[in-house]
């Protein structure tokens, strides 16, 4: 493990992508005292309504005079608070299903498989915005309907390495002395598939960022006043072209965030198992 | 291989099913009640109820979902309840225009990805390369939404090289309408000029759309290309005298079409999720804009009808990925079966 | 800036041109103009008797029209299809006499029978224009009593019915009766097509529902085109979803019109653009922050005006709206009659606010509770709204919490007072000109189930007082019952009216002849023109 995270260090672009997140959570952590104005996560001064960056605010102020530095510092903490506890929870369903219907050829596995492709059936956007327009539209509801669809990604991953390890000569044997089943795929089985798990989990954090951040500005994520980005950037159309600055912050640190968390992934798919490497399917 | 096509399609069919289940009984949850809306202003809750009684609202939701699910079966899926017109009449304007722009980013993604793939390979672990490596994870990085905004915002509000939205110029006149793919149907009407307007309305929206295909291609073209160019017959060659640009431009176009094909089916659904949010950033009568305005109005009828056909797409799509798969490469049909 | 000034030079570069280009073919200058570019929003359907919004009146004003019809700014109620008509004594029956020689778009004359047929689809169909006509009309009580008069006999006597009469489009049987299907009075055509008589006719081909729509001129509209030297031949709606998309495609000549709700941040830049301006008109459409008078806190006058007193209207609606909206002190716009001359609205004072908060929690009003306030999330200033009023409400130990929903999300909740929300952010905009549009049907309690009602206020002298208004036919009587109901009802405070609307429509300067209405927000094609 600590030969791949050496090698994961080793390659610029990788430690970079560790950097970007590193930072971000430093500043997620801290965000109520890094924020020059921890207030402006609600509160509105009329009277300094989308000002230009300036000293007094690096990032200029939004539509409702709040400082957008502040605001985007505070918003680290809700996007990175969504984006793990959507993997989590995606995590949480996926992975049992993906090693119950990986270890055996029964009508349960047939079920749980063709359950998935129901769900990937459907782009991921298209249910999520129908998910989150089921229950009444808010962060809340949009992290339920994320998790909801992106557990398949889980599922599919954990029950392709199960399958590979099921045949495998260690697990003949440990069957052979008598282990049981849930044993053998939580101690020995799962511990295999996890550099793979978390390959997907990290990939998986940028990409519910990303379409976090799209339901936002599709206005069925994130609630006013909360500082998330992808509402911010929503906020700022009506106001251009002349607050340009409202806009920019907001999406800048959303492409930061995600790219931290996609270079990392690239950098954990090679240094944890190079077979993975291996690029076509 | 016809069997393979058909084994193919009959597991796309139990997805599919499912998919109409599953649409159903969110649309019955969905918040909003269209009966409210329609009967306006000032219906008492008598009126309401009435109309609800009329578009069966009212009954057991079990009762419902069977009459749903033969509607759908036999390729009715009623009519919006807000426009009173067909939804499936609604869907076939709107499907042309979201095709139109997915097809126009995959082509946008495959050429200049597989450009840069094959640029990034040539230049292994040099400068060329790293700057591909970050733009190609740069590009699966950005939100659509806002790329496009930025775009409009230099494009066209600050160098006004763009027209800001839409399909096409208004004021030239109603398109010809044949195929519903305005650049096709412009040629075959003959008119240039709405052929030209078109071609530009298309620009900035396919370029957003296409970035993260783009991204992803070339990440799969450079490697394939320099796995390729690792391979012992690749070596020999090299060995007889052939140039390494010449050796890519050989591999590398049999390695693009299957580099490509194998990622169209995972693409194209990140496409249309991407379309969503392109086209109502750019005001593109597409599926997407549809959906959204369904959303908004709790039209559940267009919104369920949205979903399965952008379902039935995305099934159609990646069973031809699959045959086209096994056309190229034989061992995945008998890998599948 | 450099945007405005290249828009200048651009602007100059095409005036320069544009004479060129006529010169060249002078015998095309006529066939040539270029079309006029609506960019407003389309309703779903092109039946006018199937719904009942703002973008429903673009199609009822241009494509069809009525006995009677709003014209100007206070509107003024004009004779259109019908000439004139008499009521009888009980205000129950009422005759129109239809004006002679008016056609359809198909060249068929119009009849009392098509009255009479026009008002049985609406009953029948009971969508929205409905709503206003049900409670006393019924079917059989319409009658043709010869080719050109039409009776009416009101179950009950409804002052406001000669107001509302406006709503209802005359359609053309003999254009929808081929294409009935079962019961559905031809509403699936009709929501795609032309019956009617208006200026304006629809070209069916070209039509996408919400998407695009082509009219061409009516040239045998029975108004004639008199008044108008240079009437527009073809128009095309193109609604631009995005508000300030659609702004952006008005300042790059897009489009010739936004809708007229423009924001108020974009007013200035729209007028300095040499080629746009801001036609700028007192409307008649409120802005109200509702409160659920059935839910506590709300249930207590001293929690409800301590809301009152929280909400900083100068604020917003001098510097978040720039002045451009009026301030507004209750339920009725202020240029309707039926408002007390001496009304004072209320004004933001947070120490007021924090003294009727303070006795709304010793009386026992659960104002620590998390308040929830349902916001349209496609309407910005809602949103903007709320924003603000959470701020200054947490100064006063209020916790207000926003939720984003749409408009058909938060009516259908109001069916019931349990699912009504706590507070929410609307207008009411002008369906028809009357106090009845406003106070009448927002806090008389029988309508009690309808989202206009839906601060679910309940006063039975209220109650009393605007039933009487509704059922007498002098209009000095009804001005002195609606001044006493509007007088109780702003001081029990049961909603925070906030501003009447100026409605701000973006239009490009070639467009010319722009008449505003509250009814229809000016979208009266009739009497533009096009500069060129």
């Amino acid at each position: 493990m600590s030969a791949a995270l050496a090698r994961l260090l080793r390659d610029p672009v990788s430690a970079l992508g560790l950097g970007i997140v590193l930072f971000a959570v430093v500043v997620a952590f801290f965000a109520p005292y890094l924020a020059p104005y921890p207030e402006d996560a609600y509160e509105s001064h009329l009277l300094q309504r989308l000002r230009p960056p300036s000293a007094e605010f690096p990032f200029g102020t939004d539509n409702l005079g709040r400082d957008i530095l502040s605001r985007v510092i505070l918003g680290t903490r809700n996007a990175l608070v969504v984006a793990v506890s959507v993997v989590v929870a995606a995590m949480a369903i996926g992975i049992p299903v993906g090693l119950v219907a990986g270890w055996r050829d029964n009508w349960v596995s047939d079920v749980l498989m063709r359950l998935t492709d129901v769900f990937l059936a459907v782009p991921q956007l298209i249910l999520a915005l129908a998910l989150g327009q089921l229950m009444r539209p808010g962060i809340e509801t949009a992290m339920v309907a994320l998790a909801l669809t992106y557990w398949p990604f889980f599922a599919r991953t954990v029950f392709a390495e199960t399958r590979r390890l099921r045949g495998a000569l260690f697990v003949d044997a440990l069957a052979g002395i008598g282990a049981r089943p849930t044993r053998i795929l939580l101690l020995h089985v799962l511990p295999n598939a996890l550099p793979a798990v978390l390959v997907r989990a990290t990939i998986g954090m940028g990409f519910t960022i990303l379409t976090a951040a799209i339901l936002g500005f599709l206005g069925v994520g994130a609630a006013p006043p909360s500082p998330d980005w992808g509402l911010a950037v929503a906020e700022a159309r009506q106001h251009l072209p002349e607050a340009w600055w409202f806009p920019t912050f907001p999406g800048l640190a959303i492409l930061l965030l995600v790219l931290g968390f996609n270079l990392l992934g690239d950098g954990l798919r090679d240094a944890a198992d190079p077979r993975l490497r291996r690029s076509r399917r | 291989m016809a069997r393979f096509v058909l084994r193919r399609i009959l597991l796309a069919l139990p997805a599919l099913l499912g998919l109409v289940v599953l649409t159903f009984v969110l649309s019955r949850v969905i918040p909003g009640d269209p009966a409210a809306t329609l009967a306006g202003d000032a219906a008492t809750p008598a009126q309401i109820a009435e109309i609800r009684a009329q578009y069966g609202l009212d009954r057991p939701i079990w009762e419902q979902a069977i009459v749903h699910l033969r509607q759908v079966l036999t390729g009715d899926f009623g009519r919006s309840v807000f426009s009173g017109r067909p939804v499936v009449e609604e869907i076939a304007f709107r499907l042309p225009a979201t095709l139109e722009l997915t097809f126009a980013a995959l082509l946008i993604s495959t050429v200049l990805g597989v450009g840069l793939g094959l640029v990034a390979a040539l230049d292994h672990n040099g400068p060329v390369d790293h700057l591909v490596r970050l733009l190609s994870v740069g590009g699966l990085a950005i939100a659509s939404f806002w790329l496009a905004i930025m775009l409009q915002l230099v494009f066209s509000m600050e160098l006004d090289w763009l027209p800001l939205r839409g399909r096409i110029d208004p004021t030239l006149g109603a398109p010809p309408d044949i195929t519903g793919f305005l650049l096709l149907d412009t040629l075959l009407a003959g008119r240039l000029d709405l052929f030209w307007s078109a071609l530009r309305h298309l620009v900035m929206p396919a370029v957003t759309l296409a970035l993260p295909g783009l991204a992803t291609i070339a990440r799969f073209t450079r490697s394939g290309v320099l796995e390729a160019l690792q391979k012992d017959y690749v070596l020999y060659a090299r060995a007889a005298g052939y140039g390494r640009f010449r050796l890519a431009a050989i591999y590398v176009l049999r390695n693009a079409i299957t580099v490509t094909v194998t990622q169209i089916g995972l693409l194209f659904g990140a496409l249309i999720s991407g379309a969503v949010a392109v086209e109502a950033v750019f005001d593109w009568p597409g599926l997407g804009t549809y959906a959204v305005q369904a959303i908004l109005s709790s039209d559940y009828k267009a919104l369920l009808a949205v979903t399965l056909v952008v379902g039935v797409v995305y099934a159609v799509v990646n069973v031809m990925v699959d045959v086209a798969q096994a056309l190229i490469d034989p061992r995945v049909a008998e890998e599948m079966s | 800036m450099r945007i405005s000034l290249r828009s200048a030079l651009l602007a100059a570069a095409m005036l320069a041109l544009a004479p060129a280009a006529d010169s060249q073919s002078p015998a095309h200058a006529q066939a040539q103009q270029r079309p006029l570019v609506w960019g407003d929003n389309l309703p779903a359907s092109l039946d006018p008797h199937a719904l009942f919004d703002v973008p429903s009146q673009f199609v009822l004003l241009n494509v069809y029209d009525g006995l009677y019809r709003y014209q100007g700014n206070p509107p003024e109620l004009v004779p259109w299809l019908a000439e004139r008509h008499t009521v009888s004594e009980d205000g129950l029956t009422w005759e129109f006499t239809l004006r002679a020689g008016a056609k359809f778009h198909d060249g068929s004359a119009i009849t009392a029978e098509d009255v009479v047929y026009s008002f049985k689809r609406l009953l029948a169909m009971n969508r929205a224009p409905a709503a206003a006509f049900r409670p006393v009309l019924r079917p059989e009580n319409i009658t043709a009593r010869d080719e050109r008069t039409v009776r009416f006999v009101l179950s009950e006597p409804y002052a406001p019915f000669l107001a509302a009469i406006p709503l209802v489009a005359i359609v053309n049987p003999r254009a929808i009766q081929p294409h009935v299907r079962g019961d559905d009075w031809g509403a699936e055509w009709l929501a795609a097509n032309d019956a009617g008589s208006g200026a304006y006719r629809i070209n069916p081909e070209t039509y996408r529902p919400r998407n695009q729509l082509d009219l061409e001129r009516f040239a045998d509209h029975f108004m004639g085109w008199s008044h108008n030297q240079r009437p527009i031949d073809s128009v095309r709606v193109r609604p631009v979803l995005e508000t300030s998309t659609r702004v952006l495609a008005l300042m790059r000549g897009e489009i010739d019109a936004t809708d007229s709700y423009l924001p108020t941040d974009q007013v200035e830049r729209v007028d300095r653009n040499p080629r746009t301006r801001v036609a700028r008109d007192e409307s008649m459409r409120v802005f109200i922050l509702r409160m659920n008078n059935r839910r506590p806190p709300f249930d207590n006058l001293d929690a409800r005006l301590c809301f009152a007193y929280a909400f900083n209207y100068q604020g917003f609606n001098e510097i978040i709206l720039k002045g451009l909206v009026i301030r507004n002190a209750g339920p009725n716009p202020n240029n309707l009659w039926g408002n007390p001359p001496d009304l004072r609205p209320y004004n933001f004072d947070l120490n007021l606010a924090r003294q009727h908060c303070d006795r709304a929690r010793a009386a026992g009003a659960p104002l620590g509770r998390e308040i929830e306030i349902h916001v349209q999330t496609e309407l910005e200033q809602t949103v903007q709204a709320a924003q603000m009023f959470q701020a200054d409400l947490r100064r006063v130990g209020v916790n207000l919490k926003i939720v984003p929903n749409t408009w058909a999300g938060i009516t259908s909740s109001t069916t019931r007072a349990e699912t009504t929300p706590d507070m929410w952010v609307h207008w009411v905009s002008t369906y028809f000109v009357d106090p009845e549009n406003w106070i009448g049907q927002m806090y008389d309690s029988r309508f009690h189930g309808t989202w206009k009602a839906s601060s679910w206020y309940r006063n039975e002298r209220v109650d009393d007082l605007l039933t009487r208004a509704r059922t007498s036919l002098d209009r000095a009587e009804r001005e002195r019952l609606y001044q006493e109901a509007t007088r109780i009802v702003v001081a029990e405070s049961p909603d925070i009216w906030v501003y009447n609307t100026v409605n701000l429509r973006g239009l490009s300067r070639r467009l010319q002849g722009y008449r505003f209405s509250p009814v229809g927000s000016g979208g009266e094609l009739r009497s533009m023109w096009l500069e060129n």
